[in-house]
């Protein structure tokens, strides 16, 4: 409606001009010369505002659907599976989601509606000069259509231009975000020079890219101007032809330039549009490239893991990172509900691989791993990571509120919950030296001692009471008493659930029921730990005996 | 205010190629002013009658003519305009990034990585803007200039009704003016929090993913997309408003115009011609007036973008963001990096002390105080103690990866100025305590910009027990790690950190911990292997025994003090706290 409007109106000021001119030629009385000027103020003001009003309402369109947009698009990310996410730093991820997104918002709030108004405006002003003379009509119906069309043809070189624009400005805020998590390493290594002059590699590579695209604009333009300019030599001779044949008045010939030249806004318009819609065009390729990758992982058909501890069953479970060697090869053990295993092995033997696959980061190459009874991979995601927790060796604070950082954003977890969990976690201490108690926000490092950003970890997974609890030992750089803290909460965590201790020392696995070493990606032993530790013979035991003699030596 | 000074230094860093793009541009507005000339002697045929049809085509073939400069014109325009663009805000990101990267290592980022980023990004293209929008007023202001003298010309009472909008467009600006710079301060902020919650969601992946808190954390992200929108849209709306206000005045004026136009082109028959012509100008004159009232708003909010930059590296002067310094832009650089110092010699360590080393950490209070260190060559070094005892502190103060409060490090007897550029390769290398790795294969991680012998490459990844690791990828040390090397399993990482450390071959070697990522077995084999190497001195936070009794000095902090130090043999006698840090291993 205030499109329809704001048309009209832009239709309407040219002939009130071309009444005031015929008027003022012809020698009007002054009164009827104000009155028109009256006219034209009124509407002049009117516009304004339909403008305004109207450019508020896209706007408002753009940000609401581009929000839910990127929204979309970040849920869809955060949903695919770790090898794309080994594959996409954060950094790039941003200039994705919030970059290509912000290319489109544009497009979202006027294309349609601008390009609709101002094929309407063109429709409008042609009608308006057929009423006038029907050969001006028709010399104008021919320049637009010559106009757009050529424009249309033009557009088709830019998408591919603008897509690798955006590939560039991705790699190199991508660069960016991985560089400023590594500033002390770079500070240590001597590498500002090396990490600057990437930099610059990046800038080199980025500008003629942008030329490229930047040029097919400049040509745009300047066809564009060519056109009009045509289009104002028509209106000239057409013009002069009629009035000299006394077919129409002085003013008509100023009307007939006045909306030749009308005409060219509108068009005008459809061109900067179409420069829009080539960088849109770029970027909604790459959105929907996004949209189109399929999680490896993929939600089962629905399985609901019984509540309370869980038992794990591994069935010649085999495990490959992409056409590398296996990462685990034929791995076949059982776990009874509520029993802790230790999982020993050195570094790269597998032992995170296990982990991951029972949190479903990956799913076996060949085998299958059960729950209590049910294959994971016939579970949805949100089911298995609802049932299973894991404790990392690092803590991620997010830059946010406590309780949203104890929560993970969880809206449904109370604060009665919450302050228990604190409690229990022996984390009281730190709580109350907070200003604003669950409301208040944790900086970067979120100013936590190593052993309470640990002790956060453990709350953060009794908050969503799985049945089965993996930790990834993390209390190698704890001191004795926080030792004792940590031993307090792993205790506490596993009370009535199955665990899993990855562990990098033996002290952490003295409480373990079973014990299993992995080495190379294969089970060298399984047992429980009593009879191991008897059996002289046996692996752990032999490892129980090089530490023990590593301390005495 | 500090604004016009930045934006001088941003013109002046390429003086000529803003000269060109300036004179480009106004050109590019001036040339309309022919077409209109021709307009004029067009419409001039109806009053006068002194047309004939030959004229129309000789005109009609003018308007062509120029059309066809203006087009050159245009393409070379934005020739230069983009170079010109581009270099500006490339200026701006290379500076920033340098002055970070020159901070002390550990305190770099005093904002969330996603916020920093978000500025790099965002307020660059906005200072970006604010350049080339000071060539369109150069080039429109040119051109009202010029066509204000041509309508002068044909009328001084009618044209000088065009400056009643312009003191109208100024005024309306000057009133919005805090509120134009606190809006956009206010949605800036929306959108750098946006934008740092996605890097944060994506630097968190796998800890979100385990947790299945995804759906919460879209959440909560859209939470703030909704925030930023509305701070977004008031921003927009102020700029419409002035925008409306501005093209209101400038069409009352032009109907004034016409008003009192209309009574000379009674009495005194102004010429149609002359009529059109002054529709035609008054159209770019007042375009101008329209375009310097968003020149004025856009003026506000750069100074929000310069803010925005310059809080980056604090206790800088904000010049540091647009210093002048030589970027290759268009071709590869010959010689190195102009800001970077050449990698020193092997400093020939003999002796490193520091005295009274303290750091408070200004979030937490806790830090280190008055601690005092000494290593000579070849020796071995551990700091041990608890944790919170200020460990991984005092090697950051030490390496200059912390500002110290107060205390000096003394080289070979000479004092360190500037610790921070001071200990780098070929004095000192470390591995930190998480080591930062990012995408790219494990060799560039390994180097860093190094080129050693394929020798020394070989040594190093011997000396970090990385050898069969890479033995089983296929592709070796050509393997792609992916973002924060994330691919790697923990002990990896570390190791190739420590890859990393042994290939820069300095005097000085400094590890933090690194029992946190390797078993037993493979950091005994890195100490032993490490003990075989000559001539290195080594300052090494640890509370294994394997490390315990290979070294010759061992440092017992507490509570951010030296408790106690001397070597095993009498800490095990005398301290406490070195006893208590022994039994805690006997259990394994």
């Amino acid at each position: 409606m205030i499109l329809l409007g704001g048309i009209a109106l832009q239709l309407i000021t040219p002939r009130v001009l071309r009444d005031f001119i015929d008027l003022a030629l012809a020698g009007g009385s002054y009164t009827a010369l104000t009155q028109k000027a009256l006219q034209f103020f009124a509407l002049v003001f009117v516009t304004q505002v339909t403008a305004t009003v109207a450019t508020y309402l896209s706007e408002r369109v753009a940000w609401t659907a581009t929000n839910l947009l990127r929204g979309d698009l970040a849920a869809h990310c955060l949903r695919l599976d770790m090898t794309f996410h080994q594959k996409y730093s954060p950094g790039t991820l941003i200039e994705r989601i919030e970059g290509d997104v912000d290319a489109l918002s544009n497009f979202f709030s006027q294309f349609i509606v601008r390009l609709l108004a101002n094929g309407v405006l063109i429709i409008g002003v042609l009608v308006m000069l057929y009423r006038e003379d029907w050969r001006a009509g028709l010399g104008l119906t021919v320049f637009a259509a010559i106009a757009i069309a050529a424009m249309l043809r033009l557009r088709q070189v830019g998408t591919p231009r603008w897509a690798a624009v955006r590939q560039k400005s991705a790699e190199a805020y991508g660069f960016l975000g991985e560089v400023l998590h590594g500033t002390e390493d770079i500070q240590s290594s001597g590498a500002k020079g090396y990490i600057l002059r990437r930099f610059d590699d990046l800038l080199r590579a980025w500008l003629p890219l942008r030329r490229n695209a930047l040029m097919v604009f400049s040509l745009i333009w300047t066809s564009t101007m060519l056109l009009f300019t045509l289009g104002t030599g028509f209106s000239f001779g057409l013009g002069y032809y009629l009035w000299s044949m006394g077919a129409i008045t002085a003013g008509t010939v100023y009307l007939i330039f006045n909306y030749t030249e009308l005409i060219r806004h509108p068009i005008e318009q459809i061109r900067v549009q179409m420069e829009d819609l080539q960088r849109a065009g770029a970027s909604i390729n790459r959105v929907q490239e996004l949209f189109a990758l399929q999680s490896k992982v993929q939600d089962g058909e629905g399985c609901a893991l019984p509540s309370g501890a869980l038992a794990v069953d591994f069935q010649g479970v085999t495990f490959r990172y992409g056409d590398e060697a296996a990462a685990l090869s034929g791995i076949s053990c059982q776990l009874g509900a509520g029993k802790v295993l230790g999982l020993l092995g050195r570094t790269g033997s597998g032992k995170s691989t296990l982990a991951r696959l029972l949190l479903r980061l990956y799913d076996p190459s060949e085998g299958q791993i059960l729950l209590s009874g049910v294959p994971t991979n016939a579970c949805k995601l949100a089911e298995v990571t609802g049932r299973v927790g894991l404790v990392p060796q690092e803590v991620q604070i997010f830059g946010t509120t406590v309780r949203n950082n104890l929560t993970l954003f969880d809206p449904t977890i109370s604060d009665e919950q919450t302050l228990e969990v604190i409690d229990a976690f022996e984390l009281s201490g730190w709580f109350r030296s907070l200003a604003l108690g669950l409301d208040t926000d944790l900086g970067p490092g979120g100013g936590l001692s190593a052993g309470q950003a640990q002790l956060l970890n453990f709350a953060r997974v009794a908050l969503r009471d799985p049945g089965l609890v993996i930790l990834d030992e993390a209390t190698s750089r704890l001191d004795l008493a926080t030792e004792a803290l940590i031993d307090r909460a792993t205790a506490r965590l596993l009370r009535g659930r199955t665990g899993i201790i990855i562990a990098h020392r033996l002290h952490t696995v003295q409480k373990a029921d079973l014990i299993m070493i992995l080495e190379g990606g294969e089970l060298l032993e399984f047992g429980l730990r009593q009879e191991l530790v008897s059996d002289p013979a046996s692996h752990f035991s032999g490892l129980l005996r090089t530490g023990l003699e590593a301390a005495l030596e | 205010m500090k604004t016009p000074r930045l934006l001088w230094k941003m013109i002046t860093y390429r003086p000529g190629l803003y000269a060109v793009n300036a004179l480009l541009w106004a050109l590019i507005h001036l040339s309309p002013l022919i077409p209109g000339l021709i307009i004029q002697r067009f419409f001039n045929i109806f009053s006068t009658d002194s047309g004939s049809s030959q004229l129309v085509w000789t005109l009609i073939a003018l308007l062509a003519a120029t059309a066809i400069g203006r087009g050159a014109l245009f393409i070379s325009g934005i020739w230069i305009d983009q170079l010109h663009r581009f270099t500006m805000s490339a200026l701006l990101r290379r500076n920033i990034l340098a002055a970070i990267l020159d901070r002390p290592g550990a305190a770099a980022l005093n904002h969330a990585p996603g916020d920093v980023l978000s500025r790099m990004r965002d307020d660059a293209q906005g200072a970006e803007d604010a350049i080339s929008w000071t060539l369109d007023v150069i080039g429109m202001g040119t051109f009202a200039i010029v066509s204000i003298g041509i309508l002068l010309s044909i009328s001084v009472p009618v044209t000088l009704f065009v400056f009643v909008p312009l003191v109208a467009v100024i005024a309306a600006s000057q009133i919005a003016s805090t509120r134009i710079y606190r809006l956009r301060k206010s949605s800036r902020e929306a959108s750098g929090q946006a934008v740092s919650a996605v890097s944060e969601m994506f630097d968190a992946v796998q800890a979100i993913k385990v947790a299945g808190a995804e759906e919460h954390v879209i959440n909560h992200y859209r939470g703030l997309g909704n925030l930023r929108r509305s701070a977004m849209l008031k921003d927009r709306l102020l700029n419409q408003l002035l925008d409306a206000v501005n093209a209101s005045a400038v069409h009352l004026g032009t109907g004034a115009i016409l008003l009192i136009s209309a009574s000379p082109l009674q009495a005194t028959r102004l010429p149609l011609g002359d009529f059109a012509l002054f529709v035609y100008y008054l159209g770019f004159v007042t375009d101008f007036t329209q375009f310097f009232g968003r020149f004025l708003a856009n003026y506000r909010q750069t100074t929000v973008a310069f803010e925005r930059m310059s809080e980056l590296v604090p206790g800088q002067p904000a010049d540091v963001i647009v210093a002048h310094r030589t970027m290759n832009l268009t071709q590869s650089p010959t010689e190195p990096v102009e800001d970077v110092e050449p990698m020193p010699a092997p400093g020939s360590l003999r002796t490193l002390e520091a005295r009274g080393l303290s750091y408070t950490y200004p979030s937490s209070g806790r830090g280190i105080q008055q601690v005092n260190l000494s290593l000579t060559s070849g020796s071995f070094t551990v700091i041990t103690g608890g944790v919170a005892a200020g460990k991984t502190t005092l090697l950051r103060v030490l390496l200059g990866q912390l500002p110290k409060d107060s205390g000096e490090i003394y080289w070979n007897g000479e004092q360190v100025e500037h610790a921070g550029r001071f200990f780098v390769p070929r004095r000192s290398a470390s591995i930190a305590q998480v080591p930062w790795l990012m995408s790219g294969s494990l060799r560039e991680n390994i180097l860093l910009g190094v080129e050693p012998a394929p020798a020394v490459l070989a040594d190093a990844v011997y000396q970090a027990v990385l050898e069969q690791d890479l033995d089983l990828m296929p592709d070796g040390l050509e393997t792609m790690i992916g973002p924060k090397g994330i691919r790697l399993s923990g002990g990896q990482l570390q190791r190739t950190a420590a890859a990393r450390m042994f290939v820069r071959q300095s005097d000085l070697l400094v590890m933090d911990d690194l029992s946190s990522a390797l078993d037993v077995e493979t950091e005994e084999q890195l100490w032993r292997r490490l003990a075989e190497l000559q001539g290195k001195t080594c300052l090494v936070v640890s509370h294994r025994r394997a490390a315990y009794l290979q070294a010759d000095q061992i440092i017992v902090l507490k509570d951010g003090q030296v408790a106690a130090e001397g070597n095993l043999a009498e800490l095990l006698r005398s301290s406490p706290e070195m006893q208590r840090l022994w039994e805690q291993q006997t259990e394994e």
